[in-house]
């Protein structure tokens, strides 16, 4: 069970979340929705365990540990894993290479066995294949010349290779069309499970529709304004997040 | 107001004339009269040109007046052990068991026992012991020693041809193609503390193409001051890949000069990978004198601690379609200090001339420095050439990623430290030479090579 209770996070000197509370059951998929510079990136950031993102006040932990003393690389051990809304391009890192360092880094932190080269490229290929990945991007230099939707494929690939128990979703759904979308949603789906957890961070509820949530949480100005059941998706996509102190409209 | 007057001898400036006085008699090629007049011309240059210091523009970021504070005798250790683990220690176990016919010149002897001499010969090379054929070189030597592009303003070349002791002569024949790289490991460091001048001759005839090595390695610790110039000369359609690893001892001094001149349609691929010595100056001098040729200078370095690596090019269009491309990566770390200075000169009439640069620099800490000093002379008006110089830290986003993805700090951050200066490598085209290079990036920053 995740459980963030009165988090304060600054960045570059402004604070942005604002005395957040918020629970995630074990076995659950919680929504975060909210208008822009509510503060849902920053969320996932802090989660993640990002430098820069400096928090002042509050608690986060997951299952009993307390995520905030760990760095980045023991938070992925501990199971927790950031999808990117951006992810990163490394020139000259080969993907398969990357791939292979951090499933055996985090192996390794798990006290797990590191997986021989050739079982590892077995599962890597099983895996790629169901996300419509080819050999070729394998090869490539990661996330070089990706496309976006490729870019998504992947980060769904390493979050499906690192068996996390803690998946956030940073705005997963942006830049992909639909049948990118599907892939994405359905890549996700396999890997809803009763022992992972699963926050989902949209603008849309267009995502929503492919990753159904068992709760939809929105929030406004750094905290969580109103929580609901699924249908609250649906009502934002009328409404819109103008009680929320946003302009657009959430469709 | 000019006033250009020899104001002073520096200690170090007065040794290498002792050096010389002492030994002109028992060099190689003191009883030739072609040799003699060569040391003779050269050691005279040297006195006119004086050890290169800061005011010298092409020398500012390299002082080697106020560097060198004594110059270390000639010393000959014949015969010098040179055991397999040495080999591994001084050139890293990749490089030392690199397939190739292998030449060993340790102490500046040509060690005929070390080397695959009659493996080469029967492959068509001819090969020798550059001290051997000074004291009568063949006529194919003489049209070459000292006459492959060559500078009348460098007095560590000048100092090189006044007193150059070990090394090869070695001639490709008209086509002939090699198997296999030619591995040219020069090793010194056994005894006290040397001034070693290594001088090599390799001379591609119209055709002809190999792969060559030349790795410099220390025995032992012991103040080497090595002098080390290699003569290239790429005949027409002749194709050379030239690579360097450079590993010496933390308080060597290394000073290397290639001088390479390319005939028509030929090919030119060279790499340096410099990773010892308390200081290093790499120069690499290219002239194009054939139409149609391409030359690819590209190097890396890995400096820390009070490291000094300075790499300095000229690459001349001396004539029309010819293409040159740079790209030199260093890792600086501590208080290191790295230096790229890169000349593209495009004479009047070296039209569609095409030329290239880039330096970048990692730092990784906040004492570190790269000075860059990017320089081009173009005279022609139908061409295309560029230039370019980063110099930056970690990408911290980038170091987020690979944590976020279970990498612990020092995994990560080496990651792309390999990545950075991986790019380099990809100019070397021989596979095995290319992983021991990852290999060797690997060791250096402490982490198991992939």
């Amino acid at each position: 069970m995740l459980e963030i209770k009165n988090l304060h996070a600054n960045v570059g000197g402004r604070e942005i979340l604002k005395g957040l509370d918020l629970t995630l059951p074990t076995g659950e998929v919680h929504a975060i929705m909210g208008p822009n510079g509510s503060g849902k990136s920053t969320l996932a950031y802090v989660l993640a365990g990002k430098e820069d993102y400096e928090v002042t006040d509050g608690s986060i932990t997951w299952n009993g540990t307390d995520l905030l003393a760990l760095d980045p690389s023991e938070r992925a051990a501990t199971g927790v894993f950031l999808a990117f809304q951006y992810p990163m391009e490394i020139p000259g890192v080969a993907t398969m290479t990357f791939l292979r360092s951090a499933v055996n880094a985090v192996r390794k932190a798990r006290d797990e066995e590191e997986l021989s080269t050739p079982d590892f490229m077995r599962v890597v290929k099983e895996k790629a294949k169901g996300l419509k990945i080819d050999a070729e991007m394998l090869r490539r230099p990661l996330n070089v010349g990706f496309s976006g939707g490729e870019k998504k494929r992947n980060e769904i690939l390493q979050m499906t290779l690192l068996e996390p128990s803690l998946c956030v979703l940073d705005e997963t759904d942006s830049g992909l069309d639909i049948d990118a979308l599907r892939i994405v949603a359905d890549g996700v789906n396999a890997l809803r499970s009763k022992e992972r957890s699963m926050l989902v961070i949209t603008h849309y509820q267009r995502l929503l529709d492919y990753i159904v949530p068992d709760r939809v949480h929105v929030m406004s100005n750094g905290r969580v304004a109103r929580s609901g059941g699924p249908e609250l998706a649906l009502e934002l996509e009328k409404s819109g997040y103008a009680e929320f102190g946003g302009e657009a409209t959430a469709a | 107001m000019d006033l250009s007057v020899q104001q002073f001898r520096s200690k170090a400036e007065q040794d290498y004339f002792d050096l010389y006085t002492k030994a002109a008699k028992a060099l190689p090629g003191a009883g030739n009269p072609f040799v003699a007049a060569l040391r003779e011309d050269a050691i005279k240059a040297y006195g006119r040109l004086g050890l290169p210091h800061r005011r010298v523009e092409a020398w500012k970021y390299t002082d080697l007046r106020s560097r060198i504070d004594e110059v270390h005798p000639l010393i000959a250790v014949l015969g010098a052990e040179v055991s397999d683990a040495a080999l591994d220690r001084a050139l890293g176990q990749a490089i030392a068991a690199f397939p190739a016919y292998r030449l060993v010149i340790a102490e500046g002897e040509l060690r005929v026992d070390l080397s695959d001499m009659s493996a080469l010969r029967a492959a068509g090379v001819e090969i020798a012991s550059l001290a051997h054929v000074l004291e009568m070189p063949p006529e194919w030597l003489k049209a070459k020693l000292g006459q492959v592009n060559p500078r009348e303003d460098d007095a560590v070349l000048a100092l090189n041809t006044a007193l150059m002791t070990g090394g090869v002569a070695l001639r490709l024949p008209e086509g002939v193609n090699l198997d296999k790289p030619i591995h040219l490991i020069q090793l010194d460091g056994t005894g006290a503390p040397a001034s070693i001048f290594n001088r090599n001759v390799i001379v591609a005839e119209e055709g002809a193409s190999a792969t060559i090595l030349e790795s410099y390695g220390s025995l032992g610790v012991t103040g080497l001051q090595r002098n080390a110039v290699t003569e290239v000369r790429v005949g027409d359609k002749a194709s050379i890949h030239h690579i360097k690893l450079q590993r010496e001892a933390a308080d060597a001094l290394h000073l290397g000069v290639w001088l390479v001149s390319l005939g028509a349609d030929a090919r030119y691929n060279a790499f340096q990978l410099s990773l010892g010595a308390a200081l290093a100056r790499n120069q690499v001098y290219v002239g194009f004198d054939g139409e149609g040729s391409s030359a690819d200078v590209s190097g890396a370095c890995l400096a820390r601690d009070r490291q000094h690596c300075d790499t300095t090019l000229v690459v001349e269009h001396r004539v029309p379609s010819c293409a040159s491309r740079e790209l030199f990566k260093l890792v600086l770390d501590d208080e290191a200090r790295g230096i790229f200075q890169g000349k593209v000169v495009v004479a009047p009439d070296a039209q569609k001339s095409d030329g290239k640069q880039m330096a970048q620099a990692l730092l990784l800490s906040e004492t570190a420095e790269f000075d860059s000093k990017p320089e081009l002379e173009i005279f022609a008006d139908d061409v295309v050439c560029g230039h370019g110089a980063t110099s930056g830290q970690i990408d911290e986003d980038l170091l987020f990623y690979l944590e976020s993805r279970g990498l612990p700090e020092p995994e990560a951050r080496a990651m792309l430290i390999q990545a950075f200066v991986g790019e380099a490598f990809e100019v070397v085209d021989n596979e095995v030479l290319r992983e021991a290079f990852n290999a060797a990036s690997a060791a250096w920053l402490g982490v198991q090579a992939d």
